[in-house]
């Protein structure tokens, strides 16, 4: 791995481990025991190396999100692929939580990354539109324009800060009960415009749920 | 009545197409402009996210290529999940009160089969001695082994966030 891919790498590791904001260049040059000289020739300073993690997340997600809008994730009688798309779009945001652990702190730092993080909300708009319209095609839920509408903003703002709200109240759990109850959580909204075929997906996102948190005591 | 849903649909895609077109163009105000549009479902767009949108299709063959790329790696990705998830569904509590009584039942026919070697033993000591204890030995494992197969799933799923 190139020095500047490994101090983007680290970075990331720390922030979303110690806290973007407690982590100093210092912090990260020692980490990869390099001088922080070596990191300065690469990135002058902290400001750049958050632009640079958070537009390697704009790529990665945008692509993620353009998937259903590109073409419908489902047939009629494969519903579930939508769901575990969901998990998908959450383990990606996983991997740069130390954004959602502080993030009107960090939205208010650098305006730049705020103009891009509202683009990615609103394509998230667009996609979880795309998702429930070729729901109400394939007869899987059934909501007026109005409601519907009203079901995709309640979906973007779950998924926007589910991570942040979690972290808030859990601090730290393990990820993979974060992200499932996240998608718990989405579906739940979707829950009472579903059919009973579908329901029975969702009794099973709950009985797993159920089963992680007895495991995790 | 379907007519109608797909009429709907078409208009849909079109639109969250729109947003993605002209968010390749512009950032900031096309967004927002997209966003008014996405709400009121106009039928006429304004002109100035008709601009985005035409500068977003100019960029938008440049970007074919890696949403390609994007939209089989969100499928690969899916397909992974969803494996996770049948593995996990198997460690659903039924599933676990269902394994609790086929263990049960395991425990039993070991114990029948151990007072059979036992009493084989006492009359005829060298035919008896193989067959049981290989029995023995797969029911004993048959439990467990659906166990951490649950167990490895939970785990992949952790390292892979």
């Amino acid at each position: 791995m190139k020095t500047r891919d490994r101090i983007l790498h680290t970075s990331l590791q720390l922030f979303n481990e110690e806290g973007e904001e407690q982590t100093t260049t210092v912090d990260i040059a020692n980490e990869m025991d390099i001088s922080p000289g070596n990191l300065y020739y690469h990135f002058k300073g902290k400001d750049q190396i958050i632009g640079e993690l958070f537009h390697q997340y704009e790529i990665a997600l945008s692509g993620t999100l353009t998937a259903p809008i590109e073409r419908p994730l489902s047939s009629p009688g494969n519903v579930e692929e939508n769901w575990y798309y969901l998990y998908v779009v959450l383990e990606e945001m996983y991997q740069y939580r130390f954004l959602y652990q502080n993030l009107d702190n960090i939205l208010q730092r650098y305006p730049d990354i705020r103009r891009h993080f509202k683009r990615l909300i609103q394509l998230k708009r667009a996609t979880l539109y795309a998702i429930c319209q070729t729901l109400i095609q394939q007869s899987v839920i059934d909501t007026g324009e109005q409601q519907l509408l009203g079901l995709v903003d309640n979906m973007t703002l779950n998924l926007t800060f589910w991570l942040s709200y979690d972290h808030l109240l859990h601090d730290r759990r393990d990820p993979s009960v974060s992200i499932h109850q996240g998608v718990l959580q989405l579906l739940t909204m979707v829950a009472p415009y579903l059919g009973d075929d579908q329901l029975s997906f969702y009794r099973d996102c709950e009985a797993i749920y159920a089963s992680m948190l007895e495991e995790a005591g | 009545m379907s007519d109608d849903k797909s009429k709907v649909t078409d208009k849909a895609s079109e639109i969250a197409k729109n947003i993605w077109l002209a968010g390749v163009g512009a950032y900031g105000r096309a967004v927002d402009e997209a966003q008014t549009n996405l709400k009121k479902a106009a039928p006429t767009p304004p002109k100035l996210f008709r601009e985005l949108v035409k500068a977003g299709s100019a960029l938008e063959e440049e970007a074919t290529g890696a949403r390609d790329a994007a939209l089989s790696s969100v499928e690969e990705r899916i397909s992974q999940v969803r494996e996770n998830f049948h593995m996990q569904r198997l460690a659903r509590i039924e599933d676990l009160e269902g394994l609790h009584s086929k263990v049960d039942k395991l425990t039993r026919k070991v114990d029948a089969l151990t007072r059979l070697i036992k009493e084989q033993q006492t009359t005829a000591k060298p035919a008896a001695k193989k067959k049981p204890a290989v029995k023995k030995k797969a029911s004993a494992r048959a439990a467990p082994r659906k166990k951490a197969a649950a167990k490895s799933a939970s785990k992949s799923g952790k390292k892979k966030v």
